[in-house]
């Protein structure tokens, strides 16, 4: 005996079937997406974790443990033989090693020992100063960003009347949202680097950045002093407070963490741009680490190394084999790990936030 | 009672208004309150953003528009030095060279033929093509006489512009020496004025010979060709007619060329707009080149273009349809995760996603491309390994969470009511979605994609890094296969030969009128996406 038919139940029919393909294909399509990011993702977590890992070693000082790649500057490899085994060293450890060998031999009365050795450009060492470089980067130019994005944002808001100065102001930032980064990169070049002298500077690339990221900025700030209740302002503004008083008082303290917290995307953006940095702030390869200058205003001009440049150089400016490629991978897989925590920091926060301030 | 009776009040003194007790002196800066001045502040920071746009225009003209000058200045002495007139005959020498190309490709094709149709080993294919190589022999030796001529005048233009040139850097010494007020070393600087019409002497001097060499090479060609043999191919013969079509073709221009050649003149002026126009639509970007170089727009530009078609042919769908999924058909918890996830590809660094597109997706396309089952697709397969395809397909993955969260949002954006009406009519879900939703938002779902655009055109490290940096326009004749081409764009050249030239030369002010383009091209899309939006909106009442 057979169930009794349900004479609602839809009858299967072509045009049935038909939403039911597109339906597949939007789903098609959505998690498709989502595969190539994890792809992307997955690639460079696999093959450039291990450079990391590898790298951690144990000292003899305080905290005894060290990652050889994180924290080193880069320097050259060099992949020699030497008593039939294969060697691979930096530049440093190569040097002192050769010394040692030619010392030995010279007390044994033998001839010097000939090394052969192939080097590889960037591959040993590590990538210290191109980290320290983009986080200056990303604290000054967001220090920048955020003051003047704060300020218009609060002016926007809180101050301006709608009327065609308002609107053209809107215009402009809409418009340099648009604005592709490579033509940030030659302003900058051009104002900064040649107009104002500052040359190849961190101060260049603060202010590049910091105009390249500000419409982000903007819009974050603004949406947060949106969100705080008009109750708040009328509240301080009938018991006789100044118009400045209630907004310091009574709407930033509560916009501020909301505005923090969206802005955070804009620091991601700040790390992640190569395009602006290019001729105003980085420099292929420095020796020196930013804090070892001989006077303070040294610092605001100096060029930095940068993860995005870095990668850049390594990936494109030297040739393609195994050993180039540990680093390659390595410093993509810093950089991406960088950003993404900064990126999800943000996400989350972002979930957080709204769900904690119910006016 | 009369009014005569009661006199007025005297009046009384005026009353001194009392100073108001609770006024408080305010503080001003510059005649404003302290409330006006803090507003005045906020709205000095406001206005940023109108500074920099303009700051940008501004500085990109500073450092670009000398261009024009001294592109002109270059173009001029192309002409003088007698450059242009060499390169008439050399257009001539050129075209041989290409009909030349075309026969070995037909014996390509017959070899190829006779070996896999026919089963013959090569030894005897060639024996075969005897009589044609004997054929091609003659015929690619029939352009030696422009060949001597172009080899030899060459090296006289080539030696009066740098004459030319050397004489310009001793004026700019001299002048530095004057400047600083040493007149004795100033003198001692020679400069030996150019007399060009002497100069060209030798160059324009030769027009008759080459005249008759060119008639001669005309004559010989046509001999060639009336002696031409059977090919050992019978397919290949409509190729051999349409090689003897070409030929009469390029006969045709020899009286053409002669005309040039016989009225050029060396002082004839350079228009200003010249200079204009070859930048926005010249065919070629040579640089550094020892002969002449050219600052022509066009390759870029169709290499950033076809570079952002594949982008959008891909990014498209794939972000409409997410958005499609996402904001009819998921479940919350589905939204919750994938949402965040689309955003969070979207801080993927571009350079990163560059990187990766040479070390793996390079790779794996053209691998991919050499698969049997996928040779009917259009281009496949492909031997570069940085294309305009791989490019595009990075770049759809950037576009991606911008179209999707911009047309997110306008689906949400579509009232209820429409929704809701189209249910109660008896309409499906997916005729609501279709013939509804998404008619109704379709200006921002446009707008979305315009932004899309705007994102992939400006992008630079991704294509910089696997867009394989030819710089030539693709060869449109053989179809699809162009999009699998290595290409050169806009961002791509300004990154890369930005760090290489001197700063104040032609070509450093041709990369800032490079970025001055993409800067208006880059205004233009946001305004159009503005545009669109608001006058495409249905209104909802």
């Amino acid at each position: 005996m057979s169930e009794p038919l349900n004479p609602f139940a839809s009858k299967p029919s072509r045009s049935r079937a038909f939403e039911k393909v597109i339906l597949g294909l939007f789903r098609v399509a959505t998690y498709f997406v989502l595969l190539c990011g994890v792809i992307v993702f997955a690639d460079i977590v696999f093959k450039g974790a291990p450079t990391v890992a590898r790298a951690f070693k144990t000292t003899s000082t305080f905290p005894y443990v060290t990652n050889t790649f994180l924290f080193t500057a880069p320097e050259s490899l060099y992949v020699f033989e030497h008593d039939g085994e294969k060697k691979e060293m930096g530049d440093k450890e190569y040097r002192a090693f050769r010394e040692a060998e030619e010392a030995k031999a010279l007390a044994a009365g033998q001839p010097a020992p000939k090394f052969k050795a192939e080097s590889y450009v960037y591959s040993a060492g590590g990538i210290w100063p191109a980290i320290v470089g983009t986080v200056l980067l990303v604290v000054g130019s967001m220090t920048i960003a955020l003051f003047l994005g704060v300020c218009s944002a609060i002016f926007l808001n809180e101050y301006a009347k709608d009327g065609p100065v308002v609107r053209f102001i809107r215009l402009a930032i809409l418009n340099l949202a648009g604005v592709p980064s490579i033509v940030f990169g030659l302003f900058g070049f051009g104002m900064f680097v040649i107009f104002f002298g500052w040359n190849v500077s961190l101060m260049a690339g603060w202010f590049t950045l910091a105009f390249m990221v500000l419409p982000v900025v903007i819009t974050a700030s603004e949406e947060s002093l949106k969100a705080v209740p008009k109750g708040f302002r009328e509240g301080s503004l009938a018991l006789g407070a100044t118009k400045w008083q209630t907004i310091r008082k009574n709407v930033l303290p509560y916009a501020l963490p909301g505005i923090l917290t969206s802005s955070i995307l804009g620091i991601a953006r700040v790390a992640g741009e190569t395009a602006p940095i290019m001729f105003t702030a980085a420099y292929v390869v420095r020796d020196k680490l930013p804090w070892e200058i001989e006077k303070a205003s040294d610092f605001f001009f100096q060029g930095v190394m940068a993860l995005p440049y870095h990668i850049y150089v390594v990936s494109s400016k030297i040739p393609q084999n195994e050993y180039t490629a540990r680093v390659q991978y390595g410093t993509a897989f810093v950089f991406l790990g960088i950003v993404a925590l900064i990126a999800a920091a943000s996400i989350i926060l972002r979930n957080k936030l709204r769900s904690r301030y119910q006016w | 009672m009369s009014s005569a009776s009661i006199t007025p009040p005297p009046p009384k003194p005026p009353v001194q208004p009392k100073p108001f007790v609770i006024h408080k002196e305010r503080t001003r800066f510059f005649g404003l309150t302290l409330d006006e001045t803090i507003r005045a502040f906020f709205g000095g920071n406001a206005f940023m953003a109108v500074v920099v746009l303009a700051l940008i225009t501004i500085f990109l003209f500073r450092e670009g528009s000398a261009f024009f000058g001294q592109n002109r200045a270059s173009i001029t002495l192309y002409r003088t030095a007698g450059l242009e007139y060499v390169d008439y005959m050399r257009a001539q020498q050129e075209g041989h060279t290409a009909l030349t190309r075309y026969l070995f490709d037909i014996r390509l094709r017959a070899v190829r033929h006779l070996t896999e149709n026919e089963a013959l080993s090569v030894a005897e294919a060639n024996a075969k093509l005897a009589a044609f190589d004997e054929f091609a022999g003659r015929y690619s030796d029939t352009i030696e006489p422009v060949r001597g001529f172009v080899s030899d005048l060459t090296d006289v233009a080539v030696a009066i512009k740098e004459k030319y040139t050397i004489n310009e850097d001793a004026k700019t010494e001299r002048a530095q020496f004057l400047a600083t007020g040493m007149t004795a070393e100033a003198d001692a600087v020679k400069i030996a004025e150019i007399d060009f019409k002497a100069e060209l002497a030798p160059l324009v001097g030769v027009t008759p010979m080459y005249v008759e060499a060119a008639n001669g090479v005309a004559t010989a060609i046509n001999d060639v060709l009336a002696t031409a043999p059977a090919l050992p191919v019978p397919s290949l013969e409509s190729r051999m007619t349409r090689f003897k079509e070409l030929n009469r073709e390029y006969l045709a221009t020899f009286p053409e060329t002669q005309r040039k050649l016989e009225t050029w003149d060396y002082l004839k002026p350079v228009p200003a707009l010249d200079t204009v126009t070859g930048f926005l639509f010249g065919k070629q970007w040579l640089t550094a080149s020892f002969w002449q170089d050219w600052y022509g727009l066009v390759p870029l530009f169709v290499g950033s273009l076809m570079v952002s078609i594949i982008a959008l042919f891909l990014a498209v769908p794939l972000g409409v349809g997410a958005a499609i999924y996402i904001n009819q058909f998921a479940g919350l918890r589905e939204q919750r995760i994938i949402k965040p996830a689309i955003e969070f590809i979207s801080a993927i660094p571009s350079v990163v996603l560059g990187f990766f597109g040479i070390a793996v997706l390079g790779q794996a396309l053209r691998a991919l491309s050499q698969w049997e089952a996928l040779s009917w697709v259009p281009g496949f397969p492909f031997s570069e390994r940085l294309n305009a395809l791989t490019a595009g397909c990075l770049l759809a993955l950037i576009a991606v969470p911008t179209i999707f969260t911009l047309a997110e949002d306008a689906l949400n954006n579509v009232p209820r009511s429409f929704k809701e009406a189209s249910f109660a009519l008896g309409a499906s879900r997916m005729q609501t979605i279709l013939r509804i939703i998404v008619p109704a938002s379709l200006s921002g779902i446009v707008s979305a994609v315009l932004l899309g655009l705007g994102r992939v055109i400006g992008e630079t490290m991704v294509v910089l890094l696997c867009a394989g940096n030819r710089i030539a326009i693709p060869d449109f004749t053989q179809g699809f296969t162009a999009f699998v081409q290595p290409v050169h764009t806009m961002t791509g050249i300004i990154a890369q030969e930005m760090g290489e030239v001197v700063r104040g030369e032609i070509h450093y002010r041709a990369l800032f009128m490079v970025g001055l383009v993409l800067f208006f091209i880059a205004l233009l899309i946001n305004f159009l996406a503005q545009k669109i939006v608001r006058k495409y909106r249905i209104s909802i009442g």
